[in-house]
């Protein structure tokens, strides 16, 4: 009983201070700067908790203006998600996939139709470039370097430099940095949404002048972003990291602690103390007698 | 009904964890839907325990059976709270750094040889025979199949390339 009241307290507190957070466009020079995550996995199939409606609306309350839907090896949640954010006026949602091959993983993003995991990591990226699409390395740790020869280096687009595996694998951070250094690419942070977290952690700065897909995806061909990697370093275009520097809204990749005042804690502590009795009450620790 | 009861309070934790998880608070806007969407895991579990219990229940019933199964969740919905506790309080970088090493690679097989042993007994308890086979088949059903749903197209690369298809 008691356990039932704490979470009814928590989710009256905690859908009561659910809005999206203030988030005026920002003009720097001639471009708008897009908060975008480009790398984000839904529910079923892609090993995420999130159907692609709620991935959308969770995005719009972080503040991100642009999401790309990644799907494992399928473009359909992309499609989904893209479809509701139009339905709703939410952020930019492109259409993409992850193309999850045993030897690479690449980021297709703009493309209406999947890409085989079973092609070359080039044969890929012609594939995408075929649909108008970006190619873009996901998380380039050193197992997938043999995968990125010389000619799928040449098409590459861009690669994420931050990650949030970089906070919980050794040499992540290092393996990025090194993959990162061998050709010019479009810097790109992702968070890799697979459900823990907030989406929009480690997000890119790009900067369109034009805020619709095509706009994104031109953006990204030019390699118009900025990275910040939560610690002190900064990717992307030297002149846009000079014109961003003077914006110190796009400092600190990490999305700010829920807005909401007092009851955000107390949804979270009314919540988790709930769970714990309503775990402890409902359900036995010992085996059944 | 008494069918019902646990694996619906089973989903809407679930449902509750999800948010956590995502927004550091408990919604309405993520628990809701998440408690539908994600209750495709006790629907699998009761399908399961529907197969390996097929004729062979000791004097009460497929209904008293799933009551008493679930049951057994604890471990589990504990484990759960953990992880959103850890996602919720923590900062996302100091939540990465502690989620990977410990509560997947030490607390998880921790909660999976406990919640082993407990299904072990309550299928001891309530079948006629082969407690053992049980809960080997009950595994070999309900997790495959979760698993698939979760994440299917992230596996099958992996498989159909160690395979050679």
């Amino acid at each position: 009983m008691a356990g039932g009241c704490l979470l009814a307290i928590a989710i009256a507190a905690g859908t009561w201070s659910d809005a999206p957070r203030p988030h005026p466009p920002l003009m720097l020079g001639p471009y708008r700067v897009l908060a975008a995550d480009f790398h984000v996995h839904t529910f079923p199939f892609s090993g995420s908790t999130l159907w692609p409606w709620d991935l959308v609306l969770e995005a719009r309350r972080q503040g991100l203006d642009a999401i790309a839907i990644t799907g494992h090896d399928q473009v359909l949640a992309g499609q989904m998600g893209r479809w509701f954010s139009r339905l709703v006026g939410g952020p930019t949602v492109l259409a993409g996939e992850e193309i999850h091959s045993p030897g690479y993983h690449l980021i297709a993003l703009g493309i209406e139709s999947t890409v085989s995991w079973r092609l070359k990591a080039a044969a890929a990226m012609d594939e995408v470039h075929r649909q108008g699409g970006v190619a873009i390395a996901a998380h380039p740790l050193a197992q997938f370097w043999p995968a990125f020869d010389a000619e799928a280096m040449r098409k590459l687009d861009g690669a994420e430099i931050v990650q949030p595996i970089v906070y919980s694998a050794g040499n992540a951070r290092r393996e990025f940095e090194e993959f990162f250094a061998r050709r010019r690419f479009t810097a790109i942070g992702s968070s890799d949404y697979h459900g823990l977290g907030p989406v929009g952690l480690c997000r890119t700065y790009v900067f369109v002048r034009e805020a619709s897909e095509p706009g994104i995806l031109q953006a990204l061909r030019e390699g118009h972003t900025v990275v910040y990697d939560g610690v002190g370093a900064v990717y992307g275009d030297p002149a846009l990291i000079q014109l961003a520097g003077s914006e110190s809204r796009l400092r600190g990749s990490e999305p700010s602690r829920p807005e909401g005042g007092f009851l955000v804690p107390m949804s979270r502590t009314c919540g988790l103390l709930g769970m714990i009795g309503l775990s402890l009450c409902g359900f036995r620790l010992r085996p059944t007698a | 009904m008494l069918a019902l009861r646990r694996p619906l309070l089973f989903a809407f934790l679930f449902g509750c964890a999800v948010s956590l998880f995502t927004s550091g608070r408990l919604t309405l806007r993520l628990a809701g839907p998440a408690t539908l969407y994600w209750s495709f895991v006790p629907l699998i579990e009761i399908a399961a325990l529907a197969v390996v219990c097929r004729g062979k229940l000791r004097s009460l019933s497929l209904a008293h059976a799933i009551d008493l199964f679930f049951a057994g969740f604890a471990p589990w919905l504990l484990w759960l709270t953990g992880l959103a506790a850890i996602w919720s309080w923590l900062r996302p970088v100091e939540a990465f750094a502690w989620t990977k090493p410990f509560w997947l690679w030490i607390a998880a097989p921790a909660v999976l040889a406990w919640s082993c042993y407990i299904d072990l007994r309550f299928f001891r308890s309530t079948l006629e025979s082969h407690p053992g086979r049980a809960l080997l088949g009950h595994r070999a059903i309900s997790w495959p199949a979760c698993l698939l749903w979760f994440m299917a197209s992230s596996i099958w690369p992996q498989v159909a390339s160690r395979l050679g298809l």
